[in-house]
């Protein structure tokens, strides 16, 4: 059972971070970005290019995430301008197929490329005994990483300058231009940033188990389980919900089942919708 | 300081105010007065980069700013109090004047400024500012304005709200701020208190000035008199 | 630098657009579904032959009730419904499971199995309007009651035959499993749908499912019940969605989960609909035909193919905002005008 609960810690972390990006993108922009999960296997395909190319991880994990905060940057500056031409509800729906789109396009050119793709990250070493359990190193490096750089965002949007003007622009728009924010450029840096995030989880994830080109509709939708969860545009309520769905799903997959756990997973973002719509810790 | 020359503007096709000129010079108070829908919060927002501008042309320090976008406007010096505020409800007070220095360091003197003037904020600093009443939200939009030092502060009918006596010492707090050499700008609906504060008065009627002059002479106007100040 | 603040004057009310009234006479309003039926039934003349064509042509006509469906739901009330290939699922797999593991007649397996997705379908716009959930969240919504579906079918393997899929004993030895009759069946079943989308548009329902898509506040004020007409369209639409999952489990002999899901069927539709038109009444009939017609050419193109419905989509939904066709259609109309005042003008 603790083994279980580790796990799920292990995987919870993973979670938060990539609900952060998701929940990111619709505080700040209203738009719901159905291409995310592509920008995670985009990162996982760069970097197991860069690495069969014999360049060390590191570098090879930098590019990956280079090249997914490049396509955020790209997505923004071109097809979301005539998203954020419109307001409320033209916004939402708009920004949500012209994601999509774009989603089918990078997934169909990836698999056209790399059919059997995937990315797997050898992390060796003796498994370490946490709370008297044997963790692997892989999953250890995992959680590790994920902790730091969720720490790291926490303080970033909560101590600096950049941070709280992000933090502005999700919370009133208006207002922040009136103090000399500019939402759009608030908007490029943090769609870049987001994929940043998604290709890391991408990367730490293929330290547990292989990470295929296909995964990028998964990817999206755990995204955006945990982002509804946690309440849209809430950075903490993300790392929240993402730890707890975490500590369920792997609950629910070891004793239950594989599909059920989706469903329950599922399930949760229905009832949050319906019964508490701003999730966790949203407003 | 500020300037606009035949401003126009509007919303969707239709002009609501037309053809306005508008002088304020440096370290003047000037009130635009005039009754609802008469164009006030429309002038301002066209003159702050908020909604552009279909004739006409803004400058400010002679340098010309129509047009420009609104975070840069703020950035060049003018600070821009609308009526809705528009506060950051989730950050506390603190936080919210902290950002409005963006996108400069927070300068300790101003924050001195803010509070002295505003004692009430400082009890409140840690308070989101979506729990304080409308009074301090009041204070804290106008606090938030000045954190940037502006040159020059725009209001837009800062007693909203507000109940007579609080709108008393919201203009007793802008008087204090004028000696400090803060040019302001104020639309306000309350004459008395507008012309108490201002040098200067600008009347807006139906998107037109109407009447310009120094406060004094417009208090004695007539039609002022008769329109606005409640006398036969 | 464009205006920030919500004016007071609402610029567009309606967030995908406002479709015309439908015509008042009878017979202009229903001769389009006419000859539509009429052209649509020449086809197995010309591809009668081959089976696998036919079978194409059947799929074709198979999606383009489901975008009628959508168009229903989706275009007359604007309740985003990401659930249509799961709501046909509901419809295929409880026909399908009805009649052939708890031995019920055909018709009563179809007849539980409408009600079944029709009574999901009529819950989730219940939901939706209750906790009056706008485009976004009863998207999100319904796309996890899709999930939800999806990971049921495959988790039941005993019963559905899980990710393998389902051989359909019902129906095997009757009319249902000849592609040429399935067709005529199919075809019966579109221009049916197609006479209630537009009998609906003419009713005081259809009245009432336009005010409340120009504006919904404004429709409230004159009395309109928003909710009562969003759970009619969620009613209406998931029981042509569960009629045609269920007849398609019985014609066809096979579903499985990629049947109906949401990257094979809802998506598909939106395209449709992004090029036919939402709202209108031959949108998904035109939708239907032209992505046949591409599916067809791009076959040896593999998941280029997905490459090209993801430009499709940008491309459509950026330039249209309810489809391709009316837009073409609108600015023929105005050029016609032009050149008909243009000429009335001449001495």
């Amino acid at each position: 059972m603790k083994a279980v609960a580790l796990d799920g810690i292990v995987l919870g972390l993973q979670f938060g971070l990539l609900g952060v990006g998701m929940t990111l993108i619709y505080g700040l922009g209203g738009v719901l970005n159905l291409a995310y999960g592509q920008a995670a296997v985009l990162a996982a395909m760069v970097v197991a290019i860069t690495l069969t190319a014999g360049a060390p991880a590191l570098v090879a994990t930098a590019a990956g995430l280079l090249a997914a905060a490049a396509g955020g940057v790209v997505i923004d500056r071109t097809l979301m301008l005539p998203v954020y031409h419109q307001r409320g509800e033209h916004r939402v729906l708009l920004g949500l197929l012209l994601t999509l789109g774009v989603a089918f396009v990078i997934d169909g050119l990836l698999l056209w490329r790399y059919p059997t793709g995937a990315l797997r990250l050898e992390i060796g070493g003796e498994a370490v005994p946490i709370l008297g359990v044997r963790m692997r190193v892989g999953s250890l490096l995992a959680s590790g990483i994920s902790l730091v750089v969720g720490a790291i965002l926490l303080l970033f949007f909560r101590a600096t300058t950049m941070g709280r003007a992000a933090r502005s622009v999700i919370q009133d728009e208006v207002g922040a231009r009136l103090v000399g924010i500019n939402p759009a450029a608030v908007r490029t840096f943090i769609f870049a940033l987001s994929g940043a995030l998604a290709g890391l989880v991408a990367v730490t994830r293929s330290m547990t188990s292989p990470v295929s080109v296909t995964a990028g509709f998964d990817f999206t939708i755990l995204a955006l389980i945990v982002a509804v969860v946690g309440g849209l545009g809430s950075v903490a309520g993300a790392f929240l919900a993402g730890v707890l769905l975490g500590i369920v799903s792997t609950v629910s997959a070891f004793y239950i089942g594989q599909y059920i756990t989706t469903i329950v997973l599922l399930a949760a973002t229905a009832l949050t919708i319906v019964m508490r719509p701003r999730g966790l810790l949203g407003r | 300081m500020l300037e606009a020359s035949g401003l126009s503007a509007g919303y969707l096709g239709e002009n609501v105010v037309e053809g306005v000129n508008v002088q304020v010079a440096a370290g003047q108070a000037v009130a635009v007065i005039g009754s609802n829908g008469a164009g006030k919060t429309t002038l301002f927002r066209a003159l702050c980069g908020m909604l552009p501008v279909s004739a006409g042309r803004v400058r400010f320090d002679g340098e010309d700013i129509t047009g420009r976008p609104a975070h840069r406007v703020a950035r060049a010096g003018l600070a821009y109090v609308p009526a809705e505020r528009h506060l950051f409800p989730g950050m506390s007070v603190r936080e919210n004047l902290l950002l409005g220095a963006y996108p400069g360091r927070p300068d300790p003197s101003a924050f001195e400024l803010v509070l002295d003037l505003f004692p009430r904020l400082e009890e409140r600093r840690k308070q989101p500012a979506g729990s304080l009443s409308g009074g301090e939200q009041q204070m804290l939009a106008v606090g938030r304005a000045l954190m940037s030092r502006p040159r020059l502060l725009m209001l837009d009918e800062p007693t909203t709200g507000l109940a007579p006596k609080l709108a008393r010492s919201a203009y007793e707090a802008l008087q204090a701020l004028k000696e400090t050499g803060v040019t302001l700008l104020v639309a306000e609906q309350q004459v008395p208190l507008a012309l108490s504060l201002a040098d200067r008065g600008y009347v807006l009627e139906t998107g037109r000035i109407r009447l310009e002059g120094a406060s004094e002479d417009l208090e004695r106007n007539p039609e002022v008199r008769r329109a606005y100040l409640g006398v036969a | 630098m464009t205006a920030e603040f919500d004016t007071t004057v609402e610029s567009e009310g309606a967030p995908l657009g406002v479709s015309a009234r439908p015509p008042r006479s009878l017979t202009r309003a229903f001769w389009p579904i006419a000859v539509t039926g009429a052209v649509l039934a020449l086809v197995p003349l010309w591809l009668g032959d081959s089976r696998l064509m036919m079978g194409l042509a059947v799929d074709a006509l198979v999606f383009g009730a489901y975008a009628i469906a959508f168009n229903v739901i989706f275009g007359s009330t604007n309740q985003l419904f990401l659930c249509v290939g799961a709501l046909a699922g509901v419809g295929g797999y409880a026909s399908a499971i009805l009649a052939d593991t708890a031995k019920l007649s055909m018709t009563v397996g179809l007849a539980l199995a409408t009600a079944l997705a029709t009574a999901l379908g009529g819950l989730l716009s219940w939901i939706a309007v209750r906790r009056s959930l706008g485009v976004i969240f009863t998207g999100i919504v319904t796309l996890a009651f899709s999930l939800s579906f999806a990971n049921l079918v495959l988790g039941q393997r005993e019963l559905t035959g899980g990710e393998t899929g389902l051989v359909v004993a019902a129906g095997e030895g009757t009319f249902l499993r000849e592609r040429v009759a399935a067709y005529y069946l199919f075809l019966g079943l579109l221009v049916v749908f197609l006479v209630v989308f537009r009998a609906l548009e003419r009713s005081h329902i259809g009245w009432a499912f336009r005010a409340l898509r120009d504006s919904e506040l404004a429709a409230e004020l004159a009395g309109v019940d928003v909710a009562r007409y969003r759970i009619y369209a969620g009613v209406i639409g998931s029981a042509m969605l569960g009629i045609t999952g269920a007849v398609y489990a019985y014609s066809d002999g096979f579903i499985s989960p990629s049947t109906f899901a949401f990257g094979h069927v809802d998506v598909r539709v939106l395209v449709m609909l992004a090029f036919g038109g939402l709202g209108t009444l031959l949108g998904p009939v035109v939708g239907t035909v032209v992505f046949a017609v591409l599916d067809e050419l791009l076959i040896d193109f593999g998941q280029l193919r997905t490459v090209v419905y993801g430009l499709l989509i940008i491309a459509l939904f950026l330039g249209f905002k309810r489809g391709a066709v009316p837009a073409v259609a609108d600015l023929l109309r105005r050029l016609v005008r032009q050149a008909r005042s243009r000429l009335g003008r001449q001495p």
